[in-house]
């Protein structure tokens, strides 16, 4: 009897302490960042997938679907990234508060248009996604978007708070329309210059600075790099003048510096999601440090 | 009136070409009027006629704004603008800079916005603006619900737009699934020496598990799954197996969820599982000893529970009809008529006794963010056809270990540690008709236990130890009640998670009872695997 009282007292300490803040579940980091900056205080964010790791090839750990089953808000990409985890972990999480269609599901690429939509779709390609290139939070300007999306969220969710939600974005959103200016200027003199990256995912980067991105270490989005292939990417690297290689934390980095020691270019460390690089908390800062590391490598 | 059709016509993909940009088409929608067209007085003709001069109009406004966006277009493609073509090399994509700067903000000297990525930004940020604390909170769900994949080239795309599979533009996920192996075994009667029944069971080639699999939203209250599995005999007959059909529930209160059909029970790991998705080639011995050859499934309904505590923690039950050998050690005639040597009963149920009762319980915790911890407990009770009133009860219990890289690859490397224990006490009557001579209980146990590597992106070993006791029965020589233990190694490379190959080498004990001698079989299997169509989710 008394260990049913206990368990009951649990129940009712999480129940209360979640009601306290809004509950945001983010299934990636970067929409996790953005939601902090647009939540403040009144949320409570968690991310399930760590900075670190492939975001395609994440475990859908029973641990996750504690988070979902309370959660008030979930945010996730809606363009595939998520495919092959997220599904599991929501079918047993059975919180419909987060069901797709309710005001407390953001899907990010909601009102984005998609680069790289496959015209026809087949996995000879590799690792496609039919709805198009998923990483997109890499641009500034649809992370502004995003930011207003999780906004309308938060207040539909948690209306008493909707002011400080519309002050947070509009914040937000002033921040980087400044910050633009800026990391613009930095790249200004690198604009149409050709940079290589170990996997496709920097397309919106590209087309934000102006870059031309187009030389990648896998031969085909997921394919590990081939000996024939690097050889041939050496071949171009050195035709075009590229003087860095964008890889990722989970990235083979050997194979990138092998490549980088044959053609002069410089290895750049790189990351998709706040968090993944020293002093990358937020949006911003990443932006900031991926903005700087590429412009050092390109002088 | 066909004049009106072909205006109409004439209409549509105009309209459905300037609908592209952002032009309020107020599509005075040319339903109704066709509707009223049937019934043509002289009025209503005065009426047509003019409203076919006021579309004709709006045609030619239409068309003259087509002209100019076309034009606009030339203009931004020769500057450089909206590159991007189909293929996957992203052209030189000039700048930002030149051409939205016209639509965009202009005081900052960096665009701050960029109507070729974001396809709503015109519209909320206006709304959103002014209001203090008023954001539109209305429109979220129709935003959802059309998701925009109209890709930035925008000229004429629309046309060629992929129907995903999988991409949730359809009503249900299909999937096709091909395993076959290669297998060499020192046995004549590899079949004798495999448990499972999608196992290889012959020398030589081995096709027994092509499998459709479908999935989807039923409505919005449930899913529903299907798994149709064709298996080629060692004859190369086809046999087709419902390996599950079942609907369940998705927005039930409480964390409750129902489920009813043919489902594989939820005792342990991999009872649950689908052989495609096993690290193995073959059914561990206890699996396939206790539970059948084709796992314990069935007919039934199960009810599941996941408890409001800070951890994972469900508990499930489900009940089936336990009959046949998808139902084992249960309501299972046997071959012939025959189980454990008895004359079987094969009788309809009599009460609720004679199902199949299976409640687990499971638990995870995460020891830190790279390590994984689930344990759980499982039962299975039911009757049994061996005698009058003859009971079959098999407990479980597993646990499952996982490690992997905070800087995981395509999720490479891990390292996964896995272990079931069972426990089976089956009480074997004297048959139909007291025809045996003695009634006796056997207590069986076993267990297996395996350690995955990932060492590579794509690359996986691993080793398992199987191993079953099997009391001794004084009276009968059947095979199944060996005790024996293997040992298996093997090495698996996905090129893909939608191909694999995969070499594995088992050793077979064979201990000697009151009939059966001792014996020593050694098998080389080497199995590969294709899956087409949607990108199956992987439960952890």
């Amino acid at each position: 009897m008394k260990k049913i009282l206990l368990i009951l007292s649990t129940i009712s300490v999480c129940v209360f302490s979640v009601q306290a803040k809004l509950n945001v579940v983010a299934t990636l980091p970067d929409f996790g960042a953005v939601a902090r900056e647009i939540g403040g205080d009144k949320v409570t964010v968690s991310v399930l997938a760590k900075p670190t790791e492939d975001s395609h090839f994440v475990d859908a750990r029973p641990s996750f679907v504690v988070q979902l089953r309370t959660a008030d808000v979930l945010i996730d990409g809606g363009a595939e990234l998520e495919l092959g985890w997220l599904p599991p972990l929501l079918q047993n999480a059975r919180n419909p508060k987060i069901e797709v269609g309710k005001p407390g599901r953001v899907q990010a690429s909601q009102g984005i248009r998609l680069m790289g939509v496959p015209t026809t779709l087949t996995r000879a390609a590799g690792d496609v996604h039919a709805l198009g290139n998923p990483h997109f939070m890499i641009d500034p300007i649809i992370a502004k978007t995003v930011a207003q999306h999780i906004a309308q969220a938060f207040a539909a969710v948690d209306p008493a708070n909707a002011a400080t939600y519309d002050a947070n974005y509009k914040k937000f959103e002033q921040t980087i329309n400044a910050k633009l200016q800026e990391w613009g200027a930095t790249l200004l003199p690198f604009k149409g210059q050709p940079i290589a990256a170990y996997h496709e995912s920097w397309v919106y980067l590209a087309h934000r600075f102006g870059f031309n991105i187009d030389i990648f270490l896998e031969p085909k989005p997921g394919i590990p790099p081939s000996p024939s292939h690097l050889a041939e990417v050496i071949e171009k690297m050195k035709a075009a003048h590229v003087k860095a290689i964008l890889v990722e934390p989970y990235h083979n980095r050997k194979i990138a510096e092998k490549v980088a020691a044959s053609t002069g270019a410089k290895v750049v460390d790189v990351a998709q999601f706040p968090g993944a690089l020293p002093n990358t908390g937020t949006y911003i800062a990443l932006i900031d440090t991926l903005v700087s590391r590429i412009a050092a490598a390109m002088k | 009136m066909r004049k009106f059709i072909l205006v109409t016509l004439a209409i549509f993909p105009a309209a459905a070409v300037s609908a592209h940009e952002t032009t309020p088409v107020s599509s005075s929608s040319p339903g109704p009027t066709v509707s009223n067209a049937t019934t043509a007085t002289a009025a209503d003709v005065e009426a047509l006629r003019q409203q076919v001069q006021s579309l004709t109009e709006t045609v030619k406004t239409l068309q003259q704004q087509v002209k100019d966006q076309q034009a606009a277009l030339e203009k931004a493609n020769l500057t450089g603008e909206s590159g991007l073509p189909p293929n996957p090399e992203p052209s030189p994509i000039a700048a930002a800079e030149s051409s939205p700067a016209a639509d965009a903000s202009a005081p900052p000297r960096f665009p701050t916005e960029d109507t070729s990525v974001v396809a709503s930004a015109a519209a909320p940020a206006a709304s959103g603006t002014p209001g203090l604390g008023g954001f539109p909170t209305t429109d979220t769900s129709v935003i959802t619900s059309e998701p925009e994949t109209i890709s930035s080239t925008g000229a004429g795309g629309s046309l060629t737009q992929p129907i995903t599979i999988g991409g949730g533009k359809n009503y249900m996920n299909i999937s096709l699934d091909g395993l076959f192996a290669l297998a060499y075994s020192s046995a004549r009667d590899l079949h004798n020496i495999e448990v499972g029944d999608h196992d290889p069971q012959q020398r030589g080639f081995n096709a027994r598990n092509t499998e459709l699999a479908f999935d989807g939203a039923v409505d919005p209250y449930f899913e529903g799954f299907a798994n149709i599995v064709f298996k080629l005999d060692n004859d190369n007959e086809t046999e087709v197996e419902v390996e599950e059909a079942f609907m369940q529930t998705t927005s039930l209160p409480f964390n409750l969820q129902l489920k009813g059909g043919q489902f594989f029970a939820a005792f342990g790991r991999l009872n649950p599982t689908h052989p495609h998705t096993w690290e193995f080639v073959d059914t561990p011995l206890v699996n396939g000893l206790f539970l059948g050859p084709d796992g314990l499934r069935g007919v039934g309904a199960q009810t599941s529970w996941t408890l409001p505590v800070p951890w994972y923690s469900q508990l499930i039950f489900a009940s089936q009809n336990g009959r046949g050998t998808t139902g084992f050690s249960f309501r299972n005639p046997g071959d012939d008529g025959m189980f454990f040597d008895r004359i079987t009963t094969d009788r309809e149920a009599r009460g609720l006794q004679d199902f199949v009762w299976i409640p687990r319980w499971e638990n995870s915790v995460d020891l830190s963010p790279t390590q994984v911890v689930l344990a759980g407990v499982s039962g299975a009770f039911g009757s049994n056809e061996t005698g009058a009133n003859s009971r079959t009860q098999i407990y479980g219990a597993d646990l499952l270990y996982k490690w992997k890289s905070a800087t995981a690859e395509g999720g490479f490397p891990f390292l996964k540690w896995q272990t079931e224990v069972m426990y089976r006490r089956f009480q074997a009557g004297r048959g139909a008709d007291d025809s045996f001579p003695v009634a006796e209980t056997f207590h069986d146990w076993g267990l297996y236990s395996q350690v995955l590597w990932g060492f590579k992106k794509g690359w996986i070993a691993g080793i398992r130890g199987d191993y079953v006791d099997m009391q001794d029965s004084q009276f009968t020589d059947d095979l199944d009640r060996q005790s024996r233990w293997r040992l298996s190694a093997n090495l698996t490379w996905y090129p893909t998670e939608f191909s694999k190959i995969r070499l594995q080498y088992n050793q077979d004990f064979l201990e000697q009872n009151f009939f059966l001698s001792s014996r020593q079989v050694e098998s080389v299997f080497l199995q590969w695997e294709f899956i087409l169509g949607a990108h199956g989710a992987h439960k952890f």
